[in-house]
C-alpha cells in the first residue's frame, strides 16, 4: 500500500491540477488515449496539457514529448492511458519526474486476476516508493465542474453540467451511463469519480475528500464491495455529524449471483448483503436499489431545503392524480398539513367554488398559472405546513410551461422543500424542462415524489447514528470470557461444551439457567433439590455433539426418584449408543418456563466484523426468516430496531393470548451479546436457539447455545 | 545464427511495422512505452518476425515479448 501521508495534498491535484501531462497519448481516434487528451481539451481545462506520446510530435496542437521527465515544467497530475504492461514504466517515470498525483485509466489488473494482481502490486510498491497516490486502476478517470479547473480527465462522452452532487463509482462504464442520464434531466455534478480496481485511493479516502468539499452537498456512491466495512460506517457518521451532508449508496451484489459477478468483475470479494444493509442503515447511508432511486432523492436533497417535518401540502388540477398522492404519501410515513384558519380563508376567496380548499388542495382542471400561484404560495406561507407537492395533468386550458415557471418563482421565496409531478409526458415535457433546470426535483410519478420527500425528511431527522456506548455493560467479564475461551482453544477445540458456553454468557451478564455438573444420580437428585424442580438432564461429552441422538437429554424432571432414573436412562443409552465417549458427567440444569422463542446470534463479516443476529425462534425461524441485523456493538435504540423490524415483533407485544414478553430484558441481552462479540473476536460464531423471553418483568433465560471457535 | 543477426532482422521488422528509421530502436526499447506501438502493432509485429524467421510462435508468450532483445531472445528458441 502506498503511503497516506501527503493523500490530501495529492488528492488536491487529481482535482485541481495547474498541469496535466497524458502519459500513452495518441492520435487514433476511438481510443481510450485519443479521448481522454480530446476531453481534457473540450472542457476548458483551466491548466495546461502535455501530451506524452512515444511518436507522436503533436496532438490536437500541443506539443508531445517522449516521455514524462522530458517536460521541463512541473507537473501536478499525470493521467496514465499505456495498457497495463507498461504502466509500471510509466508510473516509474512520473516518480522520476516528481508527479505526486496520478490517474490510471488503463485496464488489465487485479480484476483479470493472475499477472494482473503482479501488475497492481508493482504499481503500489512504485507509488510507495515515490509516495505517490493513484486513483484507478481500471477506471474512467474523474471529472471536476468547478469553473475553477473544469476538468474531464475521463473517457466520458461528455461533460456534465456544475452541480452540488459528488459522484464516487467503482464500475467506470455505469459513469458513463449514469452522465447520460443525468444529463437528460439537468442534474449537475461537483466531482464525478470513477475508482475502478482502488488499488490505493479508495472509497474511504474519497468521501473524506468530499466531506471537505464545499461545491459537494449531496454523496452518491456506487460500490461492487466493500473491504473496509468499518472505516466506511466511521467515515460516513463522520460526514453526516460534521456537515449533515448525506451519503446515497447503491451496493450491486444482493444476490448470490450478483454477488459472484461482482466478483469478477472488480477482483474483489463481496460481502454478506443482509449485513451491508444492516450496516449502511447503521451508518446513516441511504441504501437505493437502483439508479433512478438514488437520483430521485439525490436531487431531492441537493436542490430543496430538508423537510422540517412530515406534515405536507398537496396541489393540485386533478382529483385522481391527488388521491394517489394522498395514499402514497401517508403509505411513506407523511402527513397531509392541517391548514390554517387564515390560508382556508385565503383559498375561499381566490380559488373558485368547486375547488376543493382542504388538502389536498384540487384548483380544479381549468386551473392557470395564477390559480397554482396563489395556492402554493399561501401553502408554503403556513406555519403548518413543510413541504409542497405540486400534481398538475395536461388538460386543453393548462398553461404548462407558464405553471412551471411560476413554480420556480414560488419556490425561490420559502426555505420549505417543493416538488412536482408533471404527469404524462409529450405535452408536459418542455414544462418539466423548466423545472429541472431551475432545481425543482421533478417525478414522473406521485409514489416516487413521496418516497423521495420521506428520505430526506427521515434522514434530516435521524442525523445522529453513533453508539450511545453509555449504554453499554460495565459490569461484564472480559478476561474470564476470554479465558474460558483460550483454554479452550489451546486444547483444541473448535465448539465450546455447552456448560463452558453457558459460562461466557454468564461473564457477560446474558441469563443462563442454573446448573451444576454431576457424575452420579445420588449428586443429581440432591442438586435437583437444591436448584429447585423441575429439571433438565444433559449429557455432557466433548465426543457427543448431538445430545438427543444418543438419548442424552431428558427434561422435565419433578422429583428426585425422576431425576434419579433419568441419570441411569441417560448412563444407559450414552454408554450402549456412544461407547467410545469420554463423558464428563451430567448436567443438571433448571428447567427454562415456557415463554415466546427467539433466537440470537453473533457472525462475523470479513467487511463489517463482528454482527448481531436475531429472529423469531422456534421451528418458524426456517420457514418465515423472519431475521434481522445489526453490526456489534448495538445500544438500546439499535437493539429496539433490530427487534422491531422483525415481523414478528408484535408478537413480543402481546397479541390475542399471548401475554406482552419482557422486551427490555432482550434488548438488554441483545446489547451484551453486542459486546461479547466485540471483546472476543475468537468467537467465530455463536447461537443461541432458543432464548425463551417470559413475560414483561420476568426476564429471558438461555435455553441453549453453541459457542463456536 | 548469431544473437545479433537475430537482433537486426527483429529491427528490421519493427521499422517497417512501426514506420520508423531502424537507427532509432534501440536493443532495450519496449515496443510499447519507447517506439509507441498500439496493440494492433503489437500483432503485427508478431505476424512480421514469423514471416522473416518463417517460424510459427506461441501466440501467448510471444504476446509477452516487450523489447528487441526479449525478441530475439525469444526467436532464438525456435531457429
Amino acid at each position: 500500500m502506498s503511503p497516506k501521508s501527503h493523500l490530501r495534498e495529492h488528492m488536491e491535484k487529481i482535482f485541481y491540477p495547474e498541469s496535466v501531462a497524458v502519459v500513452g497519448a495518441t492520435k487514433v481516434p476511438g481510443t481510450v488515449p485519443h479521448d481522454i487528451i480530446h476531453n481534457i481539451l473540450k472542457a476548458d481545462f483551466q491548466g495546461i496539457v502535455y501530451p506524452v506520446s512515444p511518436k507522436e510530435k503533436f496532438i490536437a496542437g500541443a506539443k508531445c514529448y517522449k516521455y514524462i521527465v522530458d517536460i521541463d515544467d512541473p507537473i501536478d497530475l499525470a493521467i496514465i492511458v499505456f495498457p497495463s504492461s507498461v504502466a509500471d514504466m510509466a508510473l516509474e517515470q512520473c516518480g522520476n519526474k516528481g508527479v505526486k498525483s496520478v490517474i490510471i485509466i488503463s485496464a488489465g489488473f487485479r480484476e483479470v486476476g493472475g499477472k494482473g494482481i503482479e501488475k497492481e502490486q508493482k504499481i503500489l510498491e512504485i507509488a510507495d516508493k515515490y509516495d505517490i497516490n493513484f486513483i484507478g486502476p481500471n477506471c474512467l478517470g474523474v471529472i471536476n465542474t468547478d469553473p475553477k479547473s473544469m476538468l474531464n480527465a475521463s473517457f466520458a462522452r461528455k461533460m456534465p453540467e456544475e452541480g452540488t452532487i459528488g459522484f464516487l463509482s467503482q464500475s467506470g462504464a455505469l459513469c458513463t451511463a449514469v452522465l447520460d442520464y443525468a444529463q437528460a434531466k439537468h442534474i449537475g455534478f461537483s466531482k464525478f469519480i470513477s475508482f475502478g480496481n482502488k488499488a490505493d485511493i479508495n472509497e474511504i479516502d474519497l468521501l473524506r475528500y468530499l466531506k471537505d468539499d464545499p461545491k459537494t452537498k449531496v454523496i452518491l456512491m456506487y460500490l461492487e464491495e466493500v473491504s473496509k466495512g468499518r472505516e466506511l460506517m466511521d467515515v460516513a457518521r463522520e460526514i453526516i455529524k460534521d456537515t449533515g451532508k448525506p451519503i446515497l449508496a447503491i451496493k450491486s451484489g444482493r444476490t448470490d449471483e450478483g454477488a459472484s459477478a461482482a466478483a469478477s468483475h472488480t477482483g474483489s470479494l463481496a460481502g454478506s448483503d443482509l449485513v451491508t444493509d444492516a450496516a449502511f442503515k447503521q451508518a446513516g447511508i441511504i441504501r437505493c436499489n437502483n439508479i433512478e432511486e438514488m437520483f430521485n432523492k439525490a436531487i431531492a436533497m441537493a436542490y430543496q431545503p430538508m423537510p422540517k417535518s412530515n406534515n405536507i401540502a398537496i396541489i393540485t388540477n386533478a382529483g385522481g392524480p391527488g388521491v394517489l398522492t394522498t395514499d402514497a404519501a401517508i403509505h411513506e410515513g407523511l402527513e397531509l398539513a392541517k391548514f390554517s384558519d387564515q390560508t382556508t380563508a385565503v383559498f375561499k376567496k381566490y380559488l373558485p367554488k368547486t375547488a376543493n380548499i382542504k388538502n389536498p388542495v384540487d384548483v380544479i382542471g381549468d386551473a392557470r398559472a395564477d390559480r397554482y400561484k396563489v395556492a402554493l404560495s399561501q401553502a408554503l406561507k403556513d406555519v403548518n405546513v413543510d413541504g409542497a407537492f405540486v400534481i398538475l395533468t395536461p388538460q386543453s386550458m393548462t398553461d404548462i410551461d407558464t405553471i412551471a415557471t411560476e413554480i420556480v418563482n414560488v419556490a425561490e421565496q420559502y426555505d420549505k422543500p417543493l416538488y412536482a409531478s408533471f404527469m404524462g409526458e409529450a405535452d408536459v415535457a418542455s414544462g418539466i424542462d423548466i423545472l429541472q433546470r431551475n432545481k425543482i426535483p421533478h417525478y414522473s410519478l406521485p409514489e416516487s415524489m413521496c418516497k423521495s420527500f420521506a428520505t430526506a425528511y427521515k434522514f434530516e431527522n435521524h442525523k445522529l447514528n453513533e453508539i450511545d456506548r453509555t449504554e453499554l455493560y460495565n459490569d461484564v467479564d472480559k478476561e474470564s470470557a476470554r479465558k474460558i475461551i483460550d483454554d479452550a482453544i489451546k486444547k483444541g477445540k473448535k465448539i465450546l461444551p455447552e456448560n463452558e458456553a453457558d459460562r461466557v454468557l454468564e461473564t457477560y451478564g446474558i441469563p443462563v439457567p442454573e446448573r451444576k455438573l454431576v457424575t452420579s444420580a445420588e449428586e443429581a437428585a440432591k442438586v435437583a433439590v437444591d436448584i429447585g424442580f423441575p429439571v433438565v438432564l444433559k449429557i455432557m461429552s466433548e465426543d457427543i455433539t448431538h445430545k438427543f441422538d444418543v438419548k442424552g437429554v431428558v427434561i422435565d424432571l419433578h422429583t428426585e426418584k425422576e431425576t434419579k432414573d433419568a441419570y441411569e436412562s441417560i448412563m444407559h443409552h450414552v454408554t450402549k449408543f456412544r461407547p467410545d465417549a469420554k463423558i464428563d458427567g451430567i448436567l443438571v440444569e433448571k428447567m427454562v418456563p415456557k415463554g415466546q422463542e427467539v433466537i440470537l446470534g453473533i457472525k462475523r463479516d470479513p467487511a463489517f466484523g463482528p454482527f448481531i443476529m436475531y429472529g423469531l425462534g422456534g421451528i418458524f425461524v426456517e420457514v418465515f426468516k423472519d431475521v434481522s441485523f445489526r453490526v456489534a456493538p448495538i445500544d438500546k435504540n439499535v437493539a429496539s430496531e433490530i427487534i422491531e423490524e422483525t415481523k414478528s415483533s408484535k408478537m413480543l407485544h402481546g397479541t390475542r393470548g399471548i401475554e406482552p414478553a419482557d422486551v427490555d430484558a432482550l434488548q438488554n441481552t441483545l446489547i451484551r451479546l453486542g459486546q461479547l462479540a466485540v471483546d472476543c473476536p475468537q468467537i467465530k460464531e455463536l447461537d443461541i436457539n432458543p432464548l425463551i423471553v417470559l413475560e414483561k418483568g420476568k426476564g429471558c433465560f438461555v435455553a441453549d447455545a453453541n459457542i463456536m471457535l | 545464427m548469431s544473437n545479433d543477426n537475430v537482433k537486426e532482422r527483429v529491427k528490421k521488422v519493427i521499422s517497417e511495422v512501426l514506420k520508423m528509421n531502424i537507427d532509432e530502436i534501440g536493443d532495450d526499447a519496449n515496443f510499447i512505452f519507447d517506439l509507441g506501438a498500439d496493440s494492433a502493432q503489437s500483432l503485427e509485429l508478431i505476424a512480421g518476425f514469423e514471416e522473416e524467421f518463417d517460424i510459427e510462435m506461441d501466440e501467448d508468450k510471444a504476446l509477452e515479448i516487450q523489447s528487441v532483445s526479449d525478441a530475439a531472445d525469444f526467436i532464438s528458441t525456435y531457429l
